[in-house]
């Protein structure tokens, strides 16, 4: 039995028997792997799995439809299985409310609850190794002089238009209302401009931090082919140098940015 | 030099009254006498414009005055986000801007001879102020004015001065009323939600046309009580309030089914409100 | 008739930029193609639709339309600039143009907006005919053809499988054009060079039909299984050569304040947002019936016009794949099964 075809078995037991009311799966279309939401067993053919489903579907767990619709289970490649144990461990997901029909690059694991998610992340792929290309372009940005590195991100920023896909596109990004969307004060410029778009993407960054998976799906969203992944793997190479941790292994993990330690680094303080 | 219709016109706050803690009327003069006069050339009773502070933004409020009365325009709003706090924030004698008047106004000429009856609930009255004092100012053209007005409590309504002074006519019916709960000890007026009291009232039902202007709650069952006094969707009146921006037709966002409120109205008759799809209102 | 070799339109647009104007072509932006300002160097693609459209051009995703000057509690108002930098736009596609019968129609109703028309006036438009059409267009199903030339100011299209291009100026904006660019349009006699088949879009739905169902099932509940997949971004309508919605914001430093228009897009949460709490539109459902309600059943009833020229863009820039297409097919589905 291939990957799409154990897919659909277990999307129809999980159907059948009543442990989700809601499988959210991918579809081929256009020759991109596309979200489907079946609630009936009977529809589980038009599940399909293959190297063009790169959705993040843990983006879904968080809106309102979907919330109604538990418990839920979603095809998730381990980039999404640890969007959902980090869902977990920002108590997201109610206990039983979400299950993963986890998948490897070419095995398929079965159903699993947060718990077993991240026992499987720890096991097989416990390594949060980014994409080499992304790693070498991460370098050559690290080697380049800040202003050069300004003028980087200038050049990248300019193109942004804030559709916020990006934001859209991430499991953790799920506030009700976003910082850019609050106008008393408002915070940051909402005008597709230089200064705004800085200031978004940054403070974007940053809420991500100690949370990004590394999914790539804020990347891969963006119309405009915006470098976004730089920025997240800068930081998130920080935090794991400054705090040692990498997020979505542990469904019991305090928040990174959230939590103190008395043996945290303080040599920025002089 | 390019027209810009976004360009708004600057105007001094002459005088300002609380209505209530929230709500604030602002009579505004204009800086320029012939921007006033432009302004008047073109002002009907109903429309609306945009008001604003620079570094705030702009707000959308009908024009509570009418055009009978040309020296000044005034504006009846509540504090609730960061545009009507920066109008609020502003003293006497200080600045703001304006843009209008846009949008369509109520058909008040081809109510000559005809009675008139205005409903209001709370906040809203604000527009249909403006057409009562626009016909109080011509008052021998109309016949018989009756207004019901209603407010959750006392402390709600608005304009509290001048529902005294219609009070004290002898051509116009006031019949104001709170929610039951919402009386004060000396409370003199009726208590019971404006549909209730306006099914006891039963004015008007010859020869009539109806101003209804109020939360959805109040409209939905007053039009069943307005029904069943005679009155059909083509004679009830109504302004909308959407969220808006530019109030020109090119922004988007008061586009409700086939209309943009700020172009085809916010002046409606029932009839076109019940064309729109409702679940967008 | 004038012939340019297709691998020189880089070359045109050196030339027509050093002639003064300001030049826009699809070209080669980091990971994608856009319709982007010429610089020496550029790599010009011709082969895909780019991501942006000819809407950038004359309605930017920012600009400024208001400015004061601030003193304290005072300030005055100022005059905010048009753009009218003659400007001419390369290779632009038959569904781009298609879209500024609804863009002119809207900046012009009743109130000409004047930064929008000083950039249409300052524009000139010379499309290129598509002999390709990928699996997201559908130009034919909503009135358009690869090789419509409303709304061009001059036309080029591909001949001896794409390596020249047939220029024929339209309009005298079009011709205008001649002269900066003599030495690298050759004069052949006509007929002598031919020009190559359009591409074949298949018609993929009756859009007069979607028009009808829309028209009288506002209320369906197939709205919530459709907008499932939308996560609510702009993606979407700032791609869309006709979408024009727009939010205004001032943004202020000690002295001034700088009122800019920027792009909005129904799907997002805040559209309809009252300050006191409401909104109409309170969940994705019927955020996204709005944007298909607006393009293709609105604006057709107000304006006589089509919202939506079917190029594509809305469906290759969604994070999910959600487009126009589905949807109209599966309303003519809908349609198909006869009432019980």
């Amino acid at each position: 039995m291939n990957v799409t075809e154990a897919i659909r078995a277990d999307a129809a037991r999980l159907l059948t028997e009543g442990r989700a009311r809601m499988v959210i799966g991918y579809r081929l279309h256009h020759g991109r792997g596309v979200p489907v939401f079946l609630t009936a067993p009977e529809r589980v053919d038009s599940l399909y799995y293959g190297p063009q489903c790169t959705l993040n579907l843990a983006a879904y767990l968080s809106r309102p439809e979907v919330r109604r619709s538990a418990p839920v289970a979603i095809v998730a490649a381990p980039a999404a299985l640890r969007s959902l144990v980090v869902l977990a461990a920002e108590s997201q997901v109610p206990e039983g409310s979400v299950l993963a029909l986890a998948v490897g690059p070419d095995e398929y694991h079965g159903v699993v609850d947060a718990a077993a998610a991240a026992e499987l992340l720890r096991t097989r792929y416990a390594c949060l190794e980014a994409d080499p290309d992304l790693s070498a372009r991460a370098a050559e940005l690290a080697a380049m002089s800040p202003r050069e590195r300004s003028a980087f991100w200038q050049e990248q920023f300019a193109r942004c238009t804030r559709c916020y896909a990006c934001r859209a596109a991430c499991p953790g990004c799920y506030c009700q209302r976003c910082v850019v969307e609050k106008n008393m004060p408002q915070w940051v410029s909402t005008a597709a401009r230089g200064h705004g778009n800085y200031a978004w993407h940054i403070l974007r960054a940053f809420h991500q931090a100690g949370r990004c998976v590394l999914c790539g799906a804020c990347e891969s969203a963006c119309p405009q082919g915006i470098e976004l992944m730089l920025l997240n793997i800068s930081i998130a190479q920080n935090v794991q140098e400054q705090f040692g941790a990498t997020p979505g292994l542990d469904p019991e993990a305090k928040p990174v940015m959230g939590t103190f330690r008395p043996d945290d680094k303080d040599e920025f303080i002089r | 030099m390019i027209e810009n219709i976004y360009q708004p016109t600057v105007m001094r706050i002459a005088a300002s009254r609380d209505e209530t803690p929230d709500v604030r009327t602002l009579r505004l003069e204009f800086s320029q006498d012939r921007t006033r006069q432009e302004f008047f050339a073109a002002y009907r009773v109903g429309q609306f414009g945009l008001y604003g502070v620079p570094g705030a933004g702009e707000s959308v409020f009908c024009v509570a005055s009418p055009p009978t009365r040309q020296e000044f325009i005034e504006c009846t709003f509540r504090r609730v986000g960061r545009v009507t706090s920066a109008l609020q924030d502003r003293e006497v004698g200080q600045t703001v801007t304006f843009r209008g008047p846009y949008g369509t106004h109520f058909p008040i000429d081809s109510w000559r001879g005809r009675n008139l009856l205005f409903v209001a609930g709370g906040i809203a009255l604000p527009p249909l102020r403006s057409v009562i004092w626009n016909i109080l100012d011509r008052r021998d053209e109309f016949g018989r004015i009756a207004i019901v007005y209603g407010a959750r409590t006392v402390a709600d309504l608005v304009y509290k001065h001048e529902l005294a002074e219609w009070a004290a006519r002898p051509d116009v019916q006031l019949v104001t009323t709170v929610d039951p709960g919402g009386q004060t000890p000396d409370w003199t007026g009726k208590i019971g939600f404006v549909p209730t009291v306006l099914k006891e009232l039963a004015p008007c039902r010859d020869n009539c046309v109806a101003l209804v202007c109020g939360p959805p709650i109040m409209i939905k069952f007053s039009l069943p009580v307005l029904t069943e006094l005679g009155f059909t969707p083509d004679n009830i009146y109504t302004t909308l309030e959407n969220r808006m921006k530019c109030g020109v037709g090119k922004c988007g966002r008061c586009n409700v089914g086939s209309l943009y409120v700020c172009k085809d109205g916010p002046v409606f008759t029932v009839r076109q409100v019940l064309a729109m799809p409702q679940a967008d209102l | 008739m004038k012939v340019l070799e297709a691998r020189k339109i880089g070359e045109l647009a050196a030339a027509l930029s050093g002639a003064g104007w300001r030049v826009l072509l699809p070209i080669e932006d980091g990971n994608v193609v856009r319709l982007a300002p010429w610089s020496p160097g550029a790599a010009v693609r011709t082969d895909v639709v780019p991501v942006n459209s000819l809407k950038d051009a004359l309605f930017p995703p920012s600009e400024a339309i208001g400015r004061f000057g601030l003193d304290g509690n005072d300030f005055t108002v100022k005059e905010a600039p048009v753009d009218s930098a003659r400007t001419v736009a390369l290779c632009v596609r038959a569904c781009d143009t298609a879209a500024l019968g609804l863009l002119d129609t809207i900046f012009n109703w009743d109130f000409p907006d004047a930064f929008y028309n000083a950039r249409r006036s300052a524009v000139t438009i010379v499309s290129l005919v598509c002999t390709s059409a990928d699996e997201q267009c559908f130009c034919t199903s909503v009135g358009g053809r690869p090789d419509a030339t409303v709304g061009a100011d001059a036309v080029l299209r591909p001949a001896e499988a794409g390596a020249k291009l047939i220029f024929e100026p339209l309009t005298d904006k079009g011709r205008a054009l001649v002269s900066a660019a003599t030495a690298l349009l050759a004069d052949v006699a006509d007929a002598t060079v031919v020009a190559d088949k359009p591409a074949e879009v298949p018609q993929l739905f009756d859009r007069p039909a979607v028009t009808k169902w829309l028209g009288a099932n506002f209320d369906s509940p197939l709205w919530q299984d459709w907008s499932l997949a939308c996560l609510g971004c702009g993606a979407c309508a700032f791609a869309c050569p006709t979408c024009h919605c727009f939010d205004i914001q001032d943004e202020t430093t000690r002295s001034r304040c700088v009122r800019y228009r920027n792009w909005d897009a129904c799907a997002l949460s805040l559209f309809t947002q009252h300050a006191g709490g409401h909104n109409p539109r309170a969940d994705q459902a019927a955020r996204r019936r709005q944007r298909l309600m607006h393009k293709l059943s609105y604006i057709p009833e107000r304006f006589a016009l089509v919202g939506c020229v079917g190029c594509g863009r809305c469906e290759r820039a969604c994070p999910a794949g959600l487009g126009i297409v589905e949807i109209c097919q599966a309303i003519e589905e809908i349609q198909k099964v006869p009432a019980r």
